[in-house]
């Protein structure tokens, strides 16, 4: 049996397209127990500055430790069954820390740029910041990505305008929640 | 290679070697993913996954997680090796194409 080059041409087609599905299905199912923490984190976190406001900087040094900590783990688990993500090697938990230190840097510096913030732009920032580099992402990776970024800055947004009084604890169930469900979204086949 | 692999060639076959081959080899795929991604139902899909193990292709795992039975297939190093003869192949007739 030999093939034409129209059937080649098709049979490359269908390659190309179920790759295409296959890998993006892969990006979903390995970002979902990722979302599904720090959704939990951020529940945690902006409920914690709601109820002890004096504390919430350590609060969230504490998460923050705990996320880097659970993101290291998450990404040794996968690996362990196959689900090594490609780019990750034995230097994925230098990564890690160089992402956090790298945000929380560049978090710094705009606040030292732009001034003294309050803690409600503070809390406002970086999730818009985290909306934003999911959209980014989303954009390369996946529309999933897209849908989840723009929904945690439009979630964001509201909260501030419209319930400045208790934005920490709509952070926290709504944008915490907005997390929590997207990882289980991202599992979803 | 002159003819194509008839263990690849197979469209349900091909989905299944395309859909593994876009993971991290070794990486594996639960079979009701593999089924989402292939368009296949539960017995062709079963059936064309234990004729690609038998030829060596990919490698079945099965266990429970959760309570429940799972499946989950990778692609074997025989198995990569041969789906991508199989791209040169096409590639190939695309080429000389007159």
């Amino acid at each position: 049996m030999t093939l034409s080059s129209d059937q080649a041409t098709e049979s490359l087609k269908e390659i190309d397209r179920t790759e295409r599905r296959s890998a993006q299905a892969y990006r979903y199912a390995y970002s979902s127990p990722f979302f599904v923490m720090w959704g939990v984190i951020w529940v945690a976190g902006y409920g914690g500055s709601d109820l002890y406001p004096h504390d919430a900087g350590s609060i969230w040094m504490a998460l923050t430790v705990l996320g880097f900590l659970g993101s290291v783990a998450i990404g040794r688990q996968r690996a362990r069954i196959g689900q090594q993500h490609p780019g990750m090697n034995r230097y994925a938990s230098w990564r890690f820390l160089a992402s956090f230190i790298t945000m929380g840097c560049f978090v710094m510096a705009t606040f030292a740029l732009f001034g003294h913030a309050g803690w409600r732009q503070q809390a406002a920032f970086v999730p818009l910041l985290i909306a934003m580099f999911y959209t980014l992402v989303g954009l390369w990776a996946g529309l999933r990505f897209v849908i989840t970024g723009i929904a945690v800055a439009v979630l964001t947004m509201g909260g501030f305008f419209f319930l400045p009084a208790h934005f920490l604890l709509w952070m926290a169930a709504v944008g915490g929640g907005a997390l929590i469900l997207a990882g289980l979204w991202m599992k979803k086949i | 290679m002159n003819q194509p692999d008839n263990l690849i060639h197979q469209p349900v076959r091909l989905k299944i070697m395309a859909a593994l081959k876009a993971l991290p080899f070794g990486g594996q795929i639960e079979f009701v993913r593999l089924k989402a991604l292939t368009d296949a139902t539960e017995g062709n899909l079963g059936a064309h996954i234990q004729t690609l193990e038998q030829a060596g292709y990919v490698a079945v795992e099965k266990d429970f997680a959760a309570n429940r039975p799972r499946t989950r297939v990778a692609l074997t190093r025989q198995g990569l090796r041969a789906f991508e003869d199989y791209v040169a192949y096409l590639r190939d007739i695309i080429q000389d194409k007159p």
